[in-house]
């Protein structure tokens, strides 16, 4: 009951600001990601026997599987394994096969099976006796199983032993089990149309490996025969083996001797190893050697091998007798210089590879070297391509061919017959840092009125009269635009052209793995350019700071980097210092508006002297102290706090830079002032103590170091995010809390908001009421006073795992609590009146009260639909959400990555300030024209009349 | 309580191999007639306090069949205290599930399920779902049905521009009655009988409303509807015009012009 009140409530209270439906792709925009798709798991396949349309799926380096649309490349689906599996596994397995309306995933020890069609789970299972070292779907039918369900032959490898089951397709519970205890390297398993094999790796006495080479009965998993290769020689490592042809009608094992001379291949199940010379005429040395070959049991065993140079590739095709097992060269696919990537596809029992190299496209079938299809591309970027999978279709002669071409910069494109039909940018999945850009559009107008303020007052005349002539010649362009711009102002959706307001801002992304992307937030965050700023993969970027015009990277490592943000150019560098940094403080120095920055270190030192005068700087140390520097000394710190033994400084926050409050005080219903604690130096540090699970969050002075308030949460789950922040004269913060010994209190997610007011009378400005002079370090008063702080703590249904404040230009609009919500993927922005801690308690708000805008303390706050910024959305792996002002006071804009990549606007005051979707440009246009219609039309009425009128008076 | 405690974790260790699962199946309900139309994201979640390195937040994904299966909960030691779990159910998408609360016996055997309330303390126990039953010893799988209580609305709905809405404007309704009157009432006159006119004409010019109206409309003031329809250009000259003539209109003027 207690609980539909509270919903009621909820329900009661005024919607924020909401999406409108007809703003979702237009206000905001959503790069739904996935990672790297993995070369042997991705694969285009049919979600279910009845449709005809394949889907292309993948696990990516990220362990998320998912499902793509070939035709618009949106997610359909993805899910994401690493959560369950509990071995940090070395890599991704999905395999699916036509006929068989699920995809099987593997990660670690966990292997689940997901519906090909809308990714739900059809079954999962945990191994204990080690991780999953392959995996492979019987395409075979048996007579019992039920149509669309294909059985699963999975090897579990562990130090000592690996096991071969098979499990069932519907339920995953084994069926059979072969153990291998003998401590062999499993390898892989691969399927022909009547046995299993699985491969092991066998060390050999001195060096080396024997590939052996374990036939199975499908049916009953009892050992049919064994076989093992003299491989020794050959394979170093497990990764020497190329090729293990899985579930094609007669597989095959590749390798290659250490000279790379030539091509040592065995039909699995025979004895015999064909040796095949490689062919090198290029004149440099092979990187890189692939087989392809098709994964179908109907197949033609016909493979191809790829053999890559520093500056080029080509490719030989062999074919398999499948009556001596003979291997034998067919043809070759000529050296091209430029990377090429190879393809299979299958067609009934035909073998086609399609070749995509940097300028064309071209389709070959597997019997004959005669070029089906071929197809000039667009011309492409530097960037290499390091795989594709390809899906044809065949008619009469014609060939029509779509690739997914993955490269190494993390673009994932489908390449239609010579046409790049859509990008996905999975790089953007390693986003660490991001800001928005200034464009420097109005900086020539600045320097020409700075010249003009330090000139003579006749030559600034002048020199204003020539710039207004110079203006003239922009002015038949803007007059040919402005029929355009009415007709589209009319029709368009938005009715004044916004992006001259900030809105349309790019944002400047940097990944983990050295790269810089600028989106542009006004085209549905499409990426403007791309730049690798530095060859590295573990890129811990903290700081980018934005100048008009230019944006400079700081990494941990003390180095920097400027790029051009119109161009993406490197302006740039810096050389990076030996000490590795913890965090970067940026500061706006006094002289010029431009921002300084100085590093500190991992013991919470600033590298260097910082030169600000006024300037104090708070540093957390990595053994959990806070430290209060001031300027010109980086040696010693003015203050220290040390939380009390056993607790560990996991977060720090403070008042965002721009924080702007619109009122000192807080009008109440009588018309006497709360005045509120407005401190620009505040600090809220959160401590934990993990033994006794408790949490504590101490308020700081940030200039003298002093606690103003501190508080303890008990029960604490501290493996749980505890995420806070702090805007204004409150802040707040959000923890799992537990029951005590007794279960007399609560059990969930909380989420607890405290207000900081100079005193808890109205009127009263507590002792800085005489004070007619105020610091915080030498004062006559109390130093600084104690804030009074009110407090009140909401259930809520999901835990918050990230916290911000939106920010607009003046402060006016009321604020949101931004709060990023990891199991629902989604953001949502609480309104600030609605967590507002002079809620009344177990009565009914007074008339006062309610003219402030108080009702009614309820213990649940439930997530009112509303509130969602990402509204039906699925914004998954967020890390971090900014916030920035634009130049309308009612808006905000919102950026989040660290997985996804999601931007939108907030009105937490609705848009106020500016004519939206609702008010009709075109309803105004037709009321004043019919009331204009209206009037020609009565006026010759009433002249006629008057005249009548007058003629019939006399 | 206690008793049944004790009695459950014999039974444990006698049979030991027991760790239950326990499924959650979403039946059909009128907030979500279709149970298959719920994202693949959706999963539901056990979570408590970490306790002795066990596992202290389970998950279980979306299955085919509209369910959600913990395989395998975590037991520890016999002598351990039982552990509560609060189960969520949460969807990216709009659904809102009522939260349960599962007590899990130290060898991983369901004690209960029950409904809880959110914001309440945890001993506020609602609806049992499932209690486990001592006397029939074990049972290892539980099923429990997972309750919608409401779905999220997420967008504002814009008011959509229609004809009907405009008519429904107060103004436009006067202006309309004005003008219907305007241009009805010569008709209806006309179509009048002639004694039935000269009645209504006497009557009208008897009424002091009428008579007042047609007084301003004809003789004081500003014709702003002669100078908007430009019979005259100098409105004050139209006054004029109007005061010259005033005299002989004030008793014949309305029945002239209606004739």
């Amino acid at each position: 009951m207690r609980l539909q009140a509270a919903l009621f409530f909820a329900a009661c209270l005024s919607p924020a600001a909401a999406i409108y439906n007809d703003e979702v792709n237009h206000i905001d925009f959503h790069h739904a990601l996935l990672g790297s798709p993995s070369p042997d798991s991705t694969f285009f396949l049919k979600p279910s026997s009845t449709s005809n349309a394949s889907l292309l799926y993948t696990i990516s380096d990220k362990l998320l599987v998912g499902a793509i649309n070939p035709r618009d490349g949106a997610l359909l689906w993805r899910q994401n394994l690493s959560r369950s599996a509990d071995s940090p596994p070395r890599g991704g397995l999905l395999r699916g096969v036509d006929g068989n309306d699920a995809v099987v995933g593997a990660a670690g020890n966990y292997i689940s099976s997901w519906s090909a069609q809308d990714g739900k789970l059809a079954w999962e299972n945990r191994f204990s006796e080690g991780v999953v070292a392959d995996l492979e779907l019987l395409e075979l039918e048996d007579a019992t199983a039920t149509p669309g369900v294909r059985d699963t032959i999975v090897v579990v490898g562990s130090e000592v032993s690996g096991i071969v089951r098979r499990l069932d397709g519907d339920s995953g519970s084994t069926k059979w089990e072969y153990k291998e205890d003998s401590g062999d390297i499993p390898f892989q398993v691969s399927s022909s149309p009547t046995e299993i094999f699985y491969i092991s790796l066998q060390s050999a006495l001195l060096k080396g490996y024997k590939i052996k080479v374990t036939v199975l009965d499908p049916v009953t998993g009892k050992q049919v025969r064994q076989q093992v290769l003299s491989s020794e020689s050959d394979v170093a490592t497990p990764e020497s083996v190329l090729f293990v042809g899985a579930n094609i009608a007669s597989p095959i094992i590749v390798w290659t001797d250490k000279s790379q001379k030539s091509l040592k291949v065995n039909v699995i199940g025979t004895k015999e190893i064909n040796s095949v010379a490689i062919d090198n005429t290029s004149g440099s040395e092979i990187r890189k050697i692939t087989v392809h070959a098709a994964h179908k049991l109907n197949a033609l065993p016909h493979f191809l091998v790829h053999y890559a140079t520093e500056a080029g590739a080509w490719a030989e095709v062999y074919h398999v007798d499948m009556k001596s097992s003979k291997v034998t060269k067919a043809y070759q696919l000529p050296y091209l210089p430029g990377q090429s990537v190879f393809a299979t596809s299958v067609i009934d029992a035909n073998v086609y590879f399609t070749r995509v190299t940097d300028s064309e496209a071209i389709v070959v079938s597997s019997a004959s070297h005669g070029i089906l299809g071929r197809w000039n591309l667009p011309k492409s970027s530097s960037d290499a391509a390091l795989h594709a999978v390809s899906d044809l279709v065949t008619r009469e002669k014609s060939v029509a061919v779509r690739s997914a071409v993955f490269s190494e910069h993390g673009d994932w494109q489908l390449i239609r017959n010579g046409q790049i039909e859509w990008t996905r940018n999975e790089g953007l999945i390693d986003a660490v840092a991001a800001t928005w850009a200034e464009i420097d559009a109005q900086e020539g107008l600045a320097h020409e009125l700075e010249v003009e303020g330090h000139d003579t007052i006749y030559g600034a005349y002048v020199h204003r009269v020539k710039r207004h002539v110079r203006d003239l010649q922009y002015l038949p362009d803007w007059l040919k635009h402005i029929p355009g711009r009415i007709l589209s102002s009319i029709l368009s959706d938005e009715v004044t052209n916004l992006d001259s307001f900030g809105l349309a801002t790019p944002v400047i992304v940097a990944t983990k793995n050295g790269r810089v992307y600028a989106l542009d937030t006004g085209n549905h965050g499409a990426v403007l350019w791309s730049v690798q700023a530095v060859e590295t993969s573990q890129w811990d970027v903290k700081a980018i700071l934005t100048s008009p015009g230019t944006a400079t990277i700081y990494p941990n490592d003390g180095s920097s980097v400027t790029l051009n943000v119109s161009t993406g150019d490197i302006i740039s560098r810096t050389a990076s210092s030996d000490s590795k940094l913890r965090s970067i403080a940026v500061f706006g120095s006094q002289e010029t508006s431009s921002l300084n920055t100085v590093g500190v270190r991992e013991d919470g030192s600033p590298v260097t002297a910082f030169d600000e005068v006024n300037g104090f700087l708070v540093t957390t140390s990595a053994d959990s102290r806070v430290l209060g520097w001031i300027a010109k000394d980086n040696k010693s710190p003015v203050w220290e706090f040390v939380p009390p033994s056993g607790q560990k400084v996991i977060h720090a926050t403070a008042r965002p830079a721009h924080d702007p409050v619109a009122s000192i005080g807080k009008v109440l219903g009588d018309r006497s002032v709360l005045y509120k604690y407005l401190n620009t130096n505040l600090a809220l540090v959160t401590a934990v103590n993990e033994k006794t699970n408790t949490a504590s969050f101490y308020l700081l002075d940030g200039v003298s170091g002093k606690v103003l308030h501190a508080t303890t949460q008990s029960g604490v789950d501290t493996t749980q995010p505890i995420a806070s922040a702090m805007s204004e004269n409150w802040f707040a913060y959000s923890f799992w809390g537990d029951v005590g010994s007794n279960e007399s209190s609560a059990k969930g997610y909380q989420l607890v908001i405290s207000e900081l007011y100079e005193s808890p009378f109205p009127n009263d400005r507590g002792p800085l009421d005489s004070a007619s002079n105020y610091s915080s370090l030498h004062s006559s008063i109390e130093s600084p006073p104690l804030p009074h702080v009110i407090s009140q703590a909401f259930m809520i249904p999901e835990p918050i795992s990230h916290m911000t404040v939106t920010q607009t230009r003046q402060g006016i609009t009321t604020r949101q609590l931004l709060c990023t919500l990891p199991s629902s993927n989604s953001i949502i922005g609480i309104p600030r009146p609605v967590l507002d801690p002079r809620r009344p308690v177990d009565r009914d708000a007074t008339a006062a009260e309610a003219e402030e805008g108080l009702f009614r303390y309820a213990p649940y706050l439930d997530f009112d639909g509303k509130w969602y910024l990402s509204h039906a959305r699925d914004v998954a792996g967020i890390k971090e959400v900014l916030s920035r002002p634009t130049l309308l006071e009612s808006t905000s804009l919102i950026f989040a990555f660290g997985g996804d990549i999601y931007g939108t606007r907030a009105t937490p005051s609705q848009a106020f300030d500016v004519l939206g979707k609702s008010f009709s440009k075109l309803q105004l246009v037709l009321t004043v024209v019919a009331l204009g219609v209206g009037v020609a039309v009565l006026a010759p009425m009433t002249r006629r009349k008057q005249v009548n009128a007058l003629w019939k008076a006399t | 309580m206690h008793l049944s405690l004790s009695s459950l974790l014999l039974l444990g260790i006698s049979s030991l191999v027991s760790s239950s699962s326990l499924t959650i199946s979403i039946p059909v309900s009128s907030p979500l007639p279709n149970p298959h139309v719920l994202p693949a994201t959706t999963h539901a979640t056990l979570t408590t306090l970490p306790f002795s390195g066990k596992d202290h937040i389970l998950s279980a994904s979306l299955t085919r069949s509209a369910s959600f299966v913990f395989h395998d909960l975590p037991s520890s030691s016999p002598d351990a205290q039982p552990e509560s779990y609060l189960l969520d159910i949460r969807s990216a998408g709009e659904y809102v599930f009522a939260p349960y609360r599962v007590d899990v016996a130290a060898d991983g055997t369901i004690l209960g399920v029950w409904e809880t309330f959110r914001g309440n303390p945890w001993d506020n126990r609602g609806a049992v779902k499932y209690i486990v039953d001592v006397a029939a010893k074990k049972q290892v799988d539980v099923v429990v049905e997972a309750k919608v209580i409401a779905r999220r609305a997420f967008y504002e709905e814009r008011a959509k521009f229609s004809p009907l809405s405009l008519v429904k404007n107060p103004m436009i309704l006067l202006a309309i009655v004005a003008m219907g009157l305007m241009f009805g009432m010569p008709k209806l006159m006309e179509n009048m009988d002639p004694e039935m006119r000269a009645e209504f004409e006497q009557h009208s010019r008897s009424s002091p409303i009428s008579g007042a109206t047609n007084n301003a409309m004809a003789g004081g003031g500003f014709d702003l509807a002669g100078w908007m329809a430009g019979t005259s250009a100098n409105p004050t000259a139209n006054t004029d015009a109007a005061q010259s003539g005033a005299t002989g209109r004030d008793t014949s003027g309305p029945a002239r012009r209606r004739g």
